[in-house]
């Protein structure tokens, strides 16, 4: 191996770039086996999922470009599932084995909210010249899908809940296949108490072919560049990144910067919910403080360390605005204090379905709004803020069975120093599509009447921040409608003078009269009744001549 | 119009970035002769007019007014570049009422996940161009509110007033009832603009790629019909019987006035045209390698990766029997929907520039040296501002002898690139070879990512293809890259730099059609040949209309087939079987099949082709070659570490059989190949390099 004064470590410049693409195809290739074969349009078409390849003790290698907001969440999934598997917890017996695939949603253990279903599968390889007996961890694959509906109050498992119990069926991590045979009991189980068990099964078949894709495709590397290399490069490429980051931090004005945002509340108590950081920069190292952020709430918009972990990476990866690989080695000269209890890092049995959609963004909102202190040329106003959750459920009169619709809503992006901000667009933690019309009113008893963009709803500014969007949906049976929205109250700022935004509106006309709705609620609607969502703008940037 | 036969005289016609290059196929004199002119881009037509020219000159082509019948072939990017560069004509859309913004929102995704600011995008149409009717259909066709033509005649007015020249119409639910964008279209077409409307360019469901597909056709369309019509003139002052025909997306031609009236099949013809050549080329090689000469060549045998690597990008695509199709393309992201070549494009070519980047990492590419300044070896801008490229790598190593280039007309300095090579690697500590060494495994690692996705992960396996290597770069490459990917065949084909106009004179006549019809449940075998039907009829009266007779009309119906509830689907040719093969499809392609779940038949597709009467390949049957007598020499390229001498041989001196074992080189007029260590090239009665490869 030849070194060189670019790298510490012992990597050839050359082969780092190669293994970086080897690593990030077995990432995109699980992608493509589960987008293909799945059934919730949650993950089909509107791309709600992640696939990720880890080394052995669960630093993350390779991600492929999917979800922000599962970057930093993937990682500690793995991590639980290598605790809860490991020889002195599990016993020898039940220690991780080739064949086994770990199935968890519990974002008290791993997880993030209880739709989002993570399966961790250990990569082995027989040892050079052993029998098959005697194998060794490579790493591990897994897959983040979010599933259209986990059981719980409410249709889409993402209820106005006051404890998670109510949220759905809770998976601590289990083996759903032990050695290759699946625990079809824990299967059953599963299928028994969600409400579209069809789809379950299909989805979870579908994480299942592409974890298996990633595995033959890590072995695959194994096999032709060896275990030793495989394993060299994994840190080298976390070490890559790591160096990157630093050289980011390091260019950073050292100081101590702070910022507070609200969330409108939390759905059951009306009041605004404060979110404060403080991020110290201090040579190539960052310390992100949230020290000062309300308490956990009684309402579902309690984060767990997963998601602020997550929405921190982003920010720092966003940040690098490099061809960089999306690892674990970005967090590492960042250290992030989030007191436990809190909204930002709840604790049992606070509910969370909103924690993931809706506090992540608020998170980043801060985040940007203290950086701005330090960088204000890189960082942009205020993006919608929210990802405008809409859940619909009920009776699907046409086939006679129960249906679930899910669907996310993009908005405004903020204005920076250079343009104006994107309309129609999702923004930060999410890059969900949306469902086509046309798929939306075959699959669903709902017609759509409108989507267009929100006209001058973007902040105004020197450059003007993005538009919302008017979404005006009918509903032709009688079904249950779940809002969880943000930014209806407190607007989206705007930076160095431009203005904040238009806040988001709810509406659901009834027999033709409006009646206005509240960012988050859960209401029953009748047959012919029209719900309207119009989302949030983008702040402006700069005072307007 | 009856099938007269075909012309005697067939010309392809490829319009490139850099060079137009012409292949002419005369029926009587059985003979392909080659030739390329430098591209005119700001009127593309002028360097076809300055080819025929040069052509008729060569008394390859006869002076105008002796001359019989011609048929030209042509594939162009005048409709990429209309798109690309948003110089298409004034166009508007006219959409249901409330859905004007759908072109605008598309999927509401961002194109980069990792960039703070996102800057606005700019939709085909503005805002203000788009308009809406009150009118709607759903999900079963039924009318729920019917359109009022005072609506129409109200609008008519309002568009003229813009000076728009063509009208795309998308309305919701319009491929199951496709009346009120009739309607729309006859009162338009009766003003006098261009109208495209979405249930005949696309009739199938999800309407954000039904949208941005019409209206790109609404877009191009103009320009192309004025394009051709220029073009026809020009043919009119050559030759007097002339047919023109142009290369579609799809790999299959259509007539001019097709052509005319739906601009976005043609959106990227030149490398479906390279597609089809080197299928042509693979069959070739198929057949003379089956025991029996001269018998059919069974489709299912013919498999090949085709590598078409330029200056600036490279382009691969399959082909499993015959070239792969999607309907999921995108140029400059907008979504095409319609058939065309699955052929996946990256910017990696002989001119991309090699770079350190801040973490230390050797970074080739994307971007491109281009023709100039060009790679430091053509010695054409100020040395100070030397670029280290590809090219320049494969001088430093040996691989590319300087003095050979295009046929020796231009030398190659080989100093210029050894110090562009030093200054790179100084920052890496590492030798001008070392660092050379370095770009040419980065550059390969982004070709192999790209022939990886082609095959593996869609289910083939490599090994089991032929890797077809054409473009001026892609010699270089090739033997490489075939054994990273365990491929253990390479054939590099003697026209490497215009396999694509050659692909335009042997392709079909084809012409593809579909329909969304969301089948749930065991439909019949007779229903659904119902179904297909009027596809069927219109396949058949638009071949006659191209003239083809019914004897060389081919139909293939295809199913697009999915679980009840998924999103993709497969396609499936349809015959008895048609079940069974979407589930083992579907357990090839994702590893998993459900046999016991439901399946929905989704569209029905009909391809309609009308067969060509494509040229022999040039077949030299004196099986005599000796290698020895093309050697020139012997070269030091530099093999590991260290330079070792190869011998150089001639490619245009090599006849049939000669032999010749790795390393070697073997220059050619328009490329160079590189032959490494293990593996073997015989040269066979096409001239083509059959290259086997030691794995």
């Amino acid at each position: 191996m030849k070194k060189n004064k670019f790298t510490q470590f012992d990597a050839d410049p050359i082969r780092l770039e190669v293994f970086k693409h080897l690593f990030a195809s077995v990432a995109d290739e699980m992608g493509i086996v589960l987008r293909k074969t799945s059934y919730s349009p949650n993950i089909k078409e509107r791309r709600d999922f992640s696939c990720a390849v880890f080394d052995p003790v669960g630093n993350m290698i390779a991600q492929a470009a999917h979800i922000p907001v599962h970057l930093g969440s993937m990682p500690l999934s793995v991590q639980a599932a290598i605790e809860k598997f490991s020889e002195i917890e599990a016993g020898k017996q039940n220690a991780l084995s080739p064949g086994d695939m770990i199935l968890l949603n519990d974002p008290y253990k791993g997880g993030t909210h209880l739709p989002d279903i993570t399966l961790v599968t250990p990569v082995f390889q027989p040892f050079e010249g052993s029998s098959n007996l005697d194998q060794e961890l490579i790493g591990f694959v897994a897959s983040r899908a979010h599933h259209a509906d986990v059981g719980g109050m409410t249709p889409g498992s993402m209820p106005i809940a006051r404890e998670i119990i109510q949220e759905g069926l809770i998976i601590p991590p289990v083996k759903l296949f032990s050695k290759g045979i699946r625990n079809d009991a824990l299967w059953d189980l599963i299928l028994a108490n969600v409400r579209t068990p069809t789809e379950r099964s299909g989805d979870l078949w579908a994480q299942i072919a592409a974890n298996t894709r990633g595995v033959r495709r890590l072995k695959g590397l194994v096999e032709e560049y060896g275990a030793d290399l495989v394993a060299f490069y994994m840190q080298a490429l976390l070490l890559y990144t790591q160096k990157m980051t630093r050289k980011l931090i390091g260019e950073l004005p050292d100081g101590a910067y702070s910022f507070t945002d609200y969330l409108d509340n939390d759905g059951v108590a009306g009041n605004p919910v404060p979110i404060s950081v403080t991020v110290r920069i201090r040579g190539d190292q960052a310390e992100v403080d949230f020290t000062g952020s309300a308490d956990q709430q009684k309402g579902s918009v309690n984060a767990v360390f997963a998601i602020t972990l997550s929405a921190v990476y982003y920010v720092f990866r966003c940040l690098l605005n490099l061809d960089v690989p999306n690892n674990s080695g970005c967090l590492e000269p960042v250290r992030v204090i989030a007191p436990e209890g809190s909204v930002v890092n709840a604790e049992f049995p606070a509910p969370v379905a909103g924690g993931n959609v809706e506090t992540s963004q608020r998170i980043v909102d801060v985040l940007l709004g203290a950086l701005a202190k330090a960088c204000p040329e890189r960082i942009p106003a205020a993006s919608q803020g929210t990802m405008n959750n809409v859940i619909i459920g009920g009776w699907d009169p046409r086939f006679g069975r129960p249906y679930t619709y899910y669907e996310t809503i993009g908005g405004g992006t903020g204005a920076s120093q250079i343009s104006d901000g994107a309309s129609a667009v999702h923004s930060h933690m999410t890059n969900t599509l949306n469902t086509p019309v046309e798929a939306l009113e075959y699959a669903y008893p709902l017609r759509v009447l409108r989507y267009a963009i929100r006209g001058a709803s973007g902040g105004k500014g020197k450059f003007k921040g993005g538009d919302g969007i008017i979404r005006e949906i009918e509903l032709l049976s009688e079904s249950q409608v779940t809002l969880l929205t943000e930014r209806r109250t407190n607007s989206p700022y705007g930076l160095e003078g431009g203005q904040p935004a238009l806040s988001g509106e709810n509406s659901v006309f009834r027999s033709g009269v409006e009646e206005k709705l509240p960012g988050k609620a859960t209401i029953v609607v009748a047959a012919g009744d029209r719900l309207v969502i119009k989302t949030p703008g983008g702040g402006g940037y700069g005072r307007k001549d | 119009m009856t099938d007269k036969g075909p012309h005697h005289l067939q010309i392809g016609i490829d319009i490139g970035g850099t060079f137009t290059d012409f292949v002419v196929h005369d029926l009587l004199k059985e003979k392909i002769s080659t030739f390329k002119v430098l591209s005119t881009p700001a009127n593309p037509a002028e360097a076809v007019f300055k080819g025929f020219h040069s052509l008729i000159d060569k008394k390859v082509i006869p002076v105008p007014g002796e001359t019989p019948g011609i048929t030209i072939t042509h594939g162009s990017t005048v409709a990429t570049n209309a798109l690309l560069e948003r110089k298409g004509a004034h166009t508007a859309l006219v959409t249901t009422s409330g859905f004007r913004d759908v072109l605008e929102i598309g999927r509401q995704d961002r194109d980069k996940l990792y960039d703070l600011i996102v800057e606005p995008r700019e939709a085909i149409i503005h805002r203000s161009w788009r308009y809406e009717i009150d009118e709607r259909v759903d999900y079963q066709g039924n009318v729920l509110k019917a359109i009022d033509p005072q609506e129409i005649s109200d609008l008519i007015p309002r568009i003229k007033k813009e000076q728009i020249d063509s009208v795309a119409v998308c309305l919701l639910f319009s491929f199951l009832h496709p009346q009120h964008e009739e309607q729309i279209a006859e009162m338009l077409r009766k003003a006098g603009f261009y109208v495209s409307i979405s249930s005949q360019v696309l009739p199938e469901y999800r309407e954000y790629e039904r949208t941005s597909t019409t209206v790109i056709n609404a877009y191009v369309t103009p320009i192309i019909d004025n394009y051709l019509a220029s073009f026809e003139n020009l043919l009119g002052s050559v030759s007097m019987d002339s047919r023109l025909r142009i290369m579609q997306s799809n790999g299959g031609i259509i007539s001019i006035g097709e052509a005319r009236q739906n601009a976005v099949r043609c959106i990227v013809s030149g490398p479906a045209g390279g597609v089809v050549g080197a299928s042509r080329i693979g069959e070739a090689v198929l057949a003379a390698s089956l025991p029996l000469q001269d018998q059919e060549v069974p489709a299912e045998q013919l498999k090949l990766i085709t590598f078409d690597m330029g200056g600036t990008s490279t382009d691969v695509a399959l082909v499993d029997g015959r070239p792969t199709v999607t309907t999921e393309s995108a140029v400059g992201g907008f979504p095409i929907g319609i058939p065309v070549l699955d052929i996946h494009t990256i910017g990696a070519g002989g001119g991309s520039i090699a770079r350190i980047d801040p973490g230390g990492a050797l970074r080739v590419g994307p971007d491109s040296a281009g023709a100039d300044p060009g790679p430091a070896s053509y010695a054409i801008g100020d040395v100070r501002d030397d670029l280290p490229t590809v090219t320049d790598a494969n001088v430093v190593l040996g691989r590319l002898p300087v003095d050979y280039f295009l046929g020796g007309e231009m030398p190659l300095d080989a100093g210029r690139a050894i110090s562009v090579m030093s200054k790179l690697g100084s920052e890496l500590d590492l030798n001008a070879v070392q660092t050379a060494r370095g770009v040419v495994d980065v550059i390969n690692a982004h070709m192999e990512r790209a022939l990886r996705l082609v095959t593996i992960e869609r289910g083939h396996d490599p090994a089991d293809f032929t890797l077809l290597s054409f473009g001026g770069a892609g010699g270089l490459h090739a033997a490489e890259l075939a054994r990273k990917l365990s491929i253990p065949r390479l054939v590099i084909p003697p026209m490497a730099s215009t396999l694509s106009a050659y692909g335009m004179l042997v392709a079909d006549v084809i012409k593809d059609y579909s329909q969304t019809v969301m089948y749930t449940g065991r439909k019949s075998k007779e229903e659904i040949n119902q179904a297909f039907k009027p596809l069927f009829d219109q396949g058949r009266s638009d071949l006659l209309a191209e003239g083809i007779s019914e004897d060389r009309m081919h139909f293939n119906p295809q199913l697009d087939l999915r679980y009840l509830g998924q999103s993709f689907e497969l396609t499936i040719p349809f015959d008895e079987n048609y079940l069974e093969d979407f589930h083992n499809s579907h357990e090839q392609n994702y590893g998993i099949s459900h046999p016991d779940r439901e399946v929905e038949i989704v569209n029905i597709r009909m391809r309609a082709s009308g067969l060509s009467y494509p040229p022999e390949l040039p077949r030299i049957h004196t099986a005599a070659g000796n290698s020895s007598a093309a050697l020139l020499g012997s070269r030091a390229v530099v093999i590991d570490e260290s330079a070792e001498q190869v011998p150089l041989y001639r490619g245009d001196q090599l006849q049939p059989a000669s032999q010749m074992g790795g390393p070697a080189l073997i220059v050619r007029n328009d490329t160079t190949v590189y032959l490494p260590q293990d593996s073997f090239a015989v040269v066979d009665e096409y001239l083509n390099l059959l290259i086997s490869i030691e794995i």
